[in-house]
């Protein structure tokens, strides 16, 4: 297990240096340093201010070859800086990256970590419940709903739900935040409601799938035989068993926890880390974008590996080798 | 099994009753305030995107400014009401005159009024212990001048003040000193500046008098010191907001001797700002300063729309207590957050304008619930342009060009174009002087751009261009128009011109791109036809007919010249113009230059456009402005009014949650009932 963990460990450092140096090509594709210059200073300073900006900023040394000092270019910085996470300053604003990691990852949170174990827990539960069901009327209709909820783009969901739920009913702000405990859930009220419904669908197809294969074994049949209770069944014997393609899909949502959700946030001015990153790409704003890329790809690196191991402990009878 | 059913049945209804009950919990309204606000004056704003920085030498856009120019008080300020825009005393006592001195050089000398003081800020305590505020005094503006001329502030405006006398080379002197001495840079900012000897046009006279010394003239300079830029900063605040060991970055920590101070920075959500008691026209309403108390005379129409109340008429300002701003990126959102009273004001997005805007006024919707809808025109210019560096539309086409840019000026509909894309928003451009600046004649009829479809044909032909066919190749010309913005809207817009050229027989792709590779484009020379803009900085001529001046072109020097048209004649009319005073004389030299323009069309002008703003009825004394305006100290609101309408207008809907309710359960427990009868 130790050399099967050493080898993703080394697969996952490659697959993130590749992630890096990927952006840094993308990037410089797409914006020259006067561009991301412009960006910061204003459209109408003058060419002087977005070179002594460029200055300033150390974009003005080679991207990627420097005979003169093969350490000394943009593509070396870039790794450098990423390795030894020391993220800087943001390129549009000045702020310190870490600082606005900070400040963003609690709203952030706020939104997706309820969001994530709601949307779980509802998901289950909805699909133990059809599952259940399976074959009635119950199971065909929550298939249509399922299948509607799908099917309409979460755009739709936003824009209904402030509609519906913040101006024709009233009952909560129709956007804005609010960290203080008090005052949080009324905010994220709407955006709870819209996750969850916009995600439900899927969820619940996904592991109703797993729960009816799981239904059909022999084991529920000897368990109904002996006597055992149906709930006891469900929530005890055939969700254990389900476990792995459950951790599956868990375990590598756990990233996107942190990076944010980009609509949710923008449209609900929400001031969380998915905003970030659509600001960092709006304002050519490379160094904060890499730093968003960088935790996205490790995360998601991790969360593989943990997703391994979680394999071993939900089924004894997986070895990693 | 009776049983079993029951506990199936008794699971499911709590578990509804519960989720219901924590909505109806949750839902306790949707007012995204404190209710103890019912009863204060504050004003609610939503700004589009967080600001980037609060510094006043680097701040540059309108958005940042509603927050600085309401902390930052300056020398001068814009008259209130007044159109056009008319420069008033600010902390100064009054406006300079400029005077002329030896070598051509032309000074200014600034009056201060004495006994301004800052707002409080625990930064004071660096210069003397204990200290919360001191005098602002002549140094603090010369202060900031420094910082416009540091290398490491990156100030957009540094070539304005490059007039300065000395300007450039302090800046110079400062770089040096930083680059051979490696520890300079940490030395206290105040101290760097002073070894580097001050910019030797900036001199303070005395702890109340300073003088500008400029190299050559420049009236427009007084402008800029209305704007937050030239607003006094006291070193103490820049040398202790550095960052370090968990301080503020003093772009985000402003200390200024405003109306306002900061109360709550939370850049990317919330901002607040409060009323600053220890403001000038708060210590010493008996100056009666005129940017102290509420002006007394206006433009024609000021009085009938209710803003020159006798009531307020000399009150001291400001009337607020608190400002709060809370960012709303999407436009919808916060236009709903408007209508149900929870923001002050609001722009009219395009989705909701025939439900609010009527034949041109208010809808009587809108109008029942006491809204009150104001027009402005922005000083601003929108037009196409031609790359009249360009082998085919430009000046190395010669007649055939300038020909063949007469014909396309002449089938533009900016009148059509306002009313399919801005639902009629917009006054038709002739010329790139906007209403209220110097120069604009609204009479003024710019013969291309009146659409005239038969007679552009004919310069078509007379181009040698017949329906759009090169009449030496015998193939069709093919143009091609620029566009930053590769959205299916921007794509639209463009549409619109090229279906229009499409007429005259021209054949004119779009080649749209990111607004990146248009910018490399534009740099690279590698474009024809482009759409762009400009805002002014400050109300003069000057600040539009640049626009087209030689030195400016973007070819030569990375200028705003983007169509890089060149005209000796009008490169001299502009260097005598620009320096004028608002006489008979410029005004002539502005018709000479429009006349230059109108022939050789180095632009189709679009328009000026219009602002179409919707505010409360609570709200009193608001004018819109186009320009950055330290307008909050004016405006009043009735904060009981508003709590009262608020809550009116918000009053939750409860009835659909328990029918959504008993809808749920009236379909799913019969189902369950059903199934373990059955199974039983």
């Amino acid at each position: 297990m130790l050399a099967y963990l050493i080898r993703r460990l080394a697969y996952g450092v490659l697959t993130v240096q590749g992630v890096l140096l990927l952006l840094f090509v993308l990037f410089f594709l797409y914006a020259t340093p006067t561009e991301m210059a412009r960006r910061a200073v204003g459209e109408k300073a003058p060419p002087e201010v977005l070179e002594q900006w460029i200055v300033n900023h150390g974009y003005d040394r080679p991207r990627v070859w420097n005979p003169a000092n093969p350490s000394d270019t943009l593509l070396a910085d870039h790794f450098r800086r990423m390795l030894s996470f020391d993220f800087g300053r943001s390129d549009a604003d000045d702020s310190p990256i870490v600082e606005r990691l900070r400040q963003g990852v609690v709203p952030s949170l706020s939104v997706t970590l309820p969001l994530f174990v709601g949307g779980l827990a509802i998901g289950i539960a909805l699909s133990l419940f059809v599952a259940y069901f399976r074959e009635t009327y119950i199971d065909r209709a929550g298939v249509v709903l399922c299948v509607l909820g799908m099917s309409v783009s979460i755009l739709l969901y936003i824009i209904g739900g402030q509609f519906l739920l913040g101006k024709l009913l009233r009952w909560f702000p129709i956007s804005g935040f609010d960290p203080q405990p008090a005052l949080v859930s009324r905010f994220l009220a709407i955006p709870w409601i819209i996750g969850l419904l916009s995600g439900l669908g899927g969820e619940v197809r996904f592991y109703r799938t797993v729960f009816v294969e799981e239904t059909s074994r022999d084991y529920v049949r000897t368990a109904r035989a002996k006597g055992c209770g149906d709930g006891r069944i469900m929530w005890r014997h055939v969700l254990r068993n389900a476990m792995i393609p459950i951790l599956t899909h868990v375990v590598v949502a756990i990233p996107f926890l942190f990076t944010g959700s980009l609509l949710l946030e923008s449209f609900f001015g929400i001031p969380g880390l998915g905003s970030i990153t659509v600001d960092a790409i709006h304002g050519n704003d490379f160094s904060t974008l890499r730093v968003m890329v960088y935790i996205g790809a490790l995360l998601f690196v991790l969360a593989q590996i943990v997703t391994d191991v979680s394999y071993t402990l939900v089924d004894p009878r997986v070895r990693l080798e | 099994m009776r049983g079993v059913r029951q506990r199936w049945l008794g699971r499911l209804i709590l578990t509804l009753a519960v989720a219901f009950g924590l909505l109806g919990l949750g839902g306790c309204g949707n007012n995204p305030y404190p209710g103890a606000d019912d009863s204060v004056k504050v004003r609610y704003g939503a700004l589009p995107e967080a600001p980037k920085t609060l510094d006043p030498a680097v701040s540059y856009t309108t958005l940042e400014h509603a927050i600085t120019a309401n902390v930052y008080d300056t020398l001068l300020e814009y008259h209130y009401l007044k159109r056009p825009y008319e420069l008033i005393p600010g902390l100064a006592r009054e406006l300079p005159e400029p005077r002329e001195i030896p070598g051509g050089r032309i000074a200014y000398r600034f009056h201060l009024r004495p006994g301004v003081r800052f707002a409080e800020d625990p930064c004071f305590e660096l210069g003397e212990p204990g200290a919360k505020t001191r005098e602002v005094l002549a140094g603090d503006f010369a202060f900031e001048l420094e910082r416009i001329a540091d290398p490491a502030v990156t100030s957009p405006v540094i070539a304005t003040f490059a007039k300065i006398e000395g300007f450039r080379e302090f800046s110079a002197r400062l770089a040096a000193l930083r680059d051979a001495e490696p520890g300079f840079a940490e030395r206290r900012i105040d101290a760097q500046y002073a070894a580097a000897g001050g910019i030797e046009g900036v001199r303070v006279q005395g702890p109340h008098e300073l003088e500008i010394v400029l190299a050559e003239p420049y009236p427009q300079l007084l402008y800029w010191f209305a704007m937050p830029f030239t607003a006094p900063v006291p070193w103490e605040a820049v040398a202790l907001y550095d960052g370090r060991e968990g301080r503020d970055f003093f772009k985000d920590h402003p200390v200024g001797a405003g109306p306002f101070r900061i109360l709550h920075y939370e850049r990317r959500s919330r901002i607040a700002l409060e009323r600053n008691p220890g403001w000038y026209g708060a210590l010493h309403p008996e100056w009666k300063a005129p940017g102290a108390v509420y002006p007394s005379q206006g433009e024609p129409g000021d009085a009938e729309a209710g803003r020159l109340d006798p009531a307020t008429v000399g009150l001291a300002l400001p009337f607020l207590d608190r400002l709060e701003l809370r960012i709303e990126k999407e436009d919808i959102p916060a236009f709903n957050k408007f209508l149900q009273g929870y923001y002050d004001a609001s722009g009219i997005i395009q989705e909701s304008f025939d439900k609010v805007v009527h034949e041109g006024a208010l809808s009587p919707a809108m109008a029942a619930l006491g809204m009150e809808l104001e027009k402005s025109v922005e000083p601003s210019i929108s037009y196409l342009g031609f790359n009249m560096n360009d082998p085919q539309v430009g000046a190395p086409a010669g007649e055939r060009g300038r020909l063949l840019r007469q014909a396309m000026s002449l089938v533009v509909d900016s009148e059509e174009f306002a009313r399919v894309f801005a639902n009629g928003r917009g006054v038709p451009a002739h010329s790139p002087v906007p209403p209220g600046i110097f120069g604009y004649e609204a009479e003024y009829r710019n013969p291309w751009r009146q659409p005239d479809l038969a007679r552009a044909k004919a310069l078509l032909e007379e181009a040698g261009y017949p329906d759009g066919i090169d009449r030496d190749t015998g193939r069709p010309l093919r143009l091609s128009f620029d566009l930053g913005d590769p959205s299916s809207r921007a794509r639209l817009r463009a549409l619109f011109f090229v279906n229009a050229w499409k007429r005259l027989g021209l054949d004119v792709e779009i080649a749209a791109t990111d607004y990146n590779q248009f910018r490399d484009k534009v740099r690279r020379g590698a474009y024809q036809i482009f759409q762009w803009g400009w805002i002014a900085d400050y109300p003069d001529p000057e600040n539009f007919l640049f626009l087209l001046w030689g030195p400016m072109s973007e070819s030569k020097s990375g200028g705003p010249n983007t169509a890089n048209f060149a005209d000796s004649r009008y490169d001299a009319l502009f260097l005598e113009m620009k320096d004028r005073p608002n006489d008979a004389r410029r005004l002539e030299l502005i018709r000479e230059m429009r006349g230059i323009l109108e022939r050789e069309r180095p632009w189709i002008e679009l328009d000026h456009h219009e602002s179409y703003a919707l505010y409360h009825a609570w709200m009193r004394n608001v004018k819109p402005a186009g320009l950055s305006l330290p307008s909050a100290k004016y405006v009043d609101v009735d904060a009981r009014a508003r709590a009262r309408l608020r809550k009116e207008w918000n009053r939750p809907v409860v009835w659909p949650a328990w029918a959504l309710a008993a809808v749920v359960v009236a379909l799913v427990v019969p189902g369950i009932a059903t199934f373990l009868r059955e199974r039983q």
